[in-house]
């Protein structure tokens, strides 16, 4: 390229001040200073929020503030860590992910206490459990629940019946009121019906068996207690699928082509509906939903906090309990399959209609006594770190064939050595 | 020195950009080894702490075993490859310049691309290769879940991609070699695989030297390739796979860092392995250099 000395000049200096105006942008959202600034932004990944709620909130509080909100792709969790370490560009209003929010608890201080601003009042309305995993010890509520994970039983009904199952979502959940009834109707199923599994894979069974409890990996006295007989049932639980052969082992990321084909029942939250139907499509209608086996536990569900640096805590809190109330909650069920934590939604006619891809079952008549009977346990901030072990214990039975016994053995010790990495007596 | 001010100026700005985000961010997490930090809470200063849980930790042990495995499994096919391909192109009369971007191209593709990709080609279950294999009656190879297997697929993507790349310093090395020294050999009567090992490699060797030592620094890092071939897998995310068969060592320092917020574990394995890749290096070179005293 030819470049004369002024162009050059003239790009140098365009340059120039194009850096100056994005360090000015940065500084501008960073300084902490003034609390009741006008323009605030709002950090999201894609599906956490309904994108209609949140283009809608913009024009209902243009008059007060200007709302930017930013779909933040890639690790939301690192980008935000960083962010908040930095203490710079920090969002107004950010979202957190449930199975993250553990770990920003021992930091509440970088975070607006909602209760301060007016959650005291209107927490009745959001499920006790959902909103207390966002409380720390000294009782600072960071969180604002946005979505919950109720899980169920999706099966498919049309093989149910091939099999000579019951086929009706209340004889279904009845007859598989427990893991080994479950068990037992997916051993009669794979005789009449060969080729199919009950289980995607055994992990994603100890998941939803631990989350039935109320104690997890580490207890309140930040004590290890991976080890105990809760979690060693819970284990056992997923090991039997596998020692029955009802277990489909998909560790890969096949599980889009078997799902409906292979794969006749799966577990999972409520936002998964969303997965199965997208990964296959041709058996819409065939598809219901009942209770889990053993009871229901939560799997994700997001929440939206305000940094210590927010610019405008009044509106910004305004801005959360206006996008989350139950009218909107309602909305976002319909809109992008996000679960409410506000029971108040769940007879909203948004979300009492029939599903056709379940074949027109009502399946908030499944979901909706689920989410109130999750159990509330307590999550340490090294929780996730602590569970990892076991997953890859599990995935290895599967894989290689590993002894449970030793499988068990070796997770207890990984866990046990993490625990201890983390700070966990 | 400081009449040449401006000359020091016009090339600052590498060496500031290089200073604020690699030197500094280096002996930074030189520092973070010795604390125990979550990222944004306070940091805690715990000595030699988590060196010995590196010590004790047999996940990082295994993470080595793995990246050790996958190194080898890639290096020798890769250099081998590119000195055969390099040689054949060097001989090549017409469409050189094609094959020159046709071989080199993996090398520019995207490494996430190419893992999906790679991904979807060894799928356990709906797999093109499973498929081929399928269609002259051999049982589906369980390519994502064996931990063999697994290491092979990892190495298999690896060579795919740096073949390539290895394979045009070779030829670059090649064109330098004077003809009269292959003319003289003809006329010696050397046929054409006694021309290679006695002309071409002696004279190659400290080219070969070079893509061994950065082949050997590009394997041992290897992170992107299992990161993405085993990332979507929703119960067990950043664990290298089934059975953990595909964890390298920068994948479990991410898993421990930015996925456990455990940044001074993260700081003391990457400072570890860092010294075990320095000794690698002098160990390559010495195998290498030996056969030239000689």
């Amino acid at each position: 390229m030819d470049l004369s000395r002024r162009g050059f000049l003239q790009a140098a200096a365009l340059t120039a001040a194009a850096s100056g105006l994005t360090v000015a942008c940065g500084n501008g959202s960073g300084s902490a200073g003034s609390k009741n600034g006008k323009n605030l932004t709002l950090w999201y990944w894609g599906g956490a929020l309904s994108d209609k709620v949140v283009a809608e909130a913009k024009t209902h509080f243009s008059g007060q503030v200007k709302l930017t909100a930013a779909s933040i792709g890639g690790d939301f969790k690192q980008k935000l860590t960083t962010t908040l370490a930095a203490g710079s560009s920090v969002p107004d209003i950010t979202g957190i992910k449930g199975e993250d929010m553990a770990s920003f608890l021992p930091n509440a201080s970088r975070f607006l206490d909602l209760n301060d601003l007016g959650f005291k009042e209107i927490s009745s309305k959001y499920l006790d459990w959902k909103t207390k995993l966002a409380r720390s010890e000294d009782g600072k509520q960071i969180g604002f629940p946005i979505d919950i994970g109720p899980t169920a039983l999706f099966y498919r009904a049309d093989l149910f019946d091939e099999a000579g199952l019951p086929t009706d979502p209340d004889k279904v959940a009845a007859q598989a009121g427990t893991w080994e009834d479950y068990f037992a109707l997916g051993t009669e199923l794979r005789k009449k019906v060969p080729g199919t599994y009950l289980v995607n894979n055994i992990s994603s069974v100890f998941t939803i068996a631990v989350g039935q409890g109320t104690e997890r990996f580490i207890d309140r006295n930040n004590r290890f207690i991976g080890d105990q007989d809760h979690i060693r049932t819970a284990w056992n639980t997923a090991i039997r699928p596998y020692t029955l052969g009802l277990d489909a082992k998909i560790n890969d990321n096949t599980w889009n082509a078997a799902i409906g084909k292979s794969l006749t029942t799966e577990l999972g939250a409520a936002w998964h509906a969303l997965d199965i139907e997208q990964a296959a499509p041709d058996t819409k209608g065939k598809w219901r939903v009942c209770a889990t086996p053993g009871g229901p536990a939560n799997q994700g569900g997001s929440y939206l906090a305000l940094p210590k640096q927010c610019r405008n805590p009044e509106e910004a809190f305004k801005i959360i309990s206006w996008i989350l109330s139950p009218e909107n909650d309602a909305r976002g069920f319909a809109d992008a399959a996000i679960f409410p934590a506000a029971p108040a939604a769940y007879s909203m006619p948004a979300m009492t209609g029939g599903d056709p891809f379940f074949g027109g079952q009502k399946v908030i008549e499944v979901f909706g006594p689920a989410a109130k009977a999750i159990p509330a346990s307590y999550e340490a901030p090294a929780d996730a770190a602590v569970m990892a072990p076991y997953f890859t214990e599990l995935t290895s039975i599967e894989a290689k064939g590993k002894k449970p016994e030793d499988a068990w053995k070796d997770a207890v010790a990984q866990a046990r050595q993490i625990a201890r990495r983390q700070g966990v007596k | 020195m400081l009449s040449h001010w401006r000359q020091y100026l016009a090339i600052s700005p590498f060496f500031v950009v290089f200073g604020v985000f690699s030197f500094f961010p280096v002996f930074y997490s030189l520092y973070l080894a010795f604390q125990r930090w979550d990222g944004m809470g306070t940091m805690e200063f715990v000595g030699l702490q988590q060196f010995r849980f590196l010590w004790t930790d047999p996940v990082f042990w295994m993470s080595i075993r793995n990246t050790l495995v996958i190194w080898v499994l890639s290096t020798v096919p890769t250099l081998f490859g590119a000195l055969v391909l390099a040689t054949l192109l060097h001989s090549v009369r017409r469409f050189k310049g094609f094959y020159r971007i046709a071989l080199y191209l993996p090398n520019v593709t995207s490494i996430v691309a190419v893992s999906i990709f790679f991904g979807a080609v060894f799928s356990n279950n709906f797999g093109l290769v499973n498929a081929i294999l399928g269609t002259v009656g051999i049982s589906p190879v369980p390519w994502l879940s064996n931990p063999w297997l697994i290491k092979l697929v990892i190495a298999l993507l690896m060579t795919w991609m740096w073949t390539g790349y290895n394979m045009i310093i070779y030829l670059a090395g090649l064109q330098a070699i004077p003809t009269q020294i292959y003319e003289a050999a003809k006329l010696d009567g050397a046929g054409p695989v006694r021309t290679f090992f006695q002309i071409t490699m002696p004279i190659m060797r400290p080219i070969i030297l070079f893509t061994v030592i950065i082949s050997t620094i590009n394997g041992l890092q290897s992170f992107s390739e299992p990161q993405v071939l085993f990332g979507s897998n929703a119960a067990n995310p950043n664990l290298g796979g089934p059975g953990q068969a595909g964890l390298t060592t920068l994948l479990y320092f991410y898993q421990s860092a930015f996925v456990n917020n455990d940044y001074g574990y993260g700081a003391a394995m990457v400072w570890a392995f860092f010294v075990l890749i320095m000794v690698l290096v002098v160990v390559n070179w010495r195998l290498v250099q030996r056969g030239r005293k000689s």
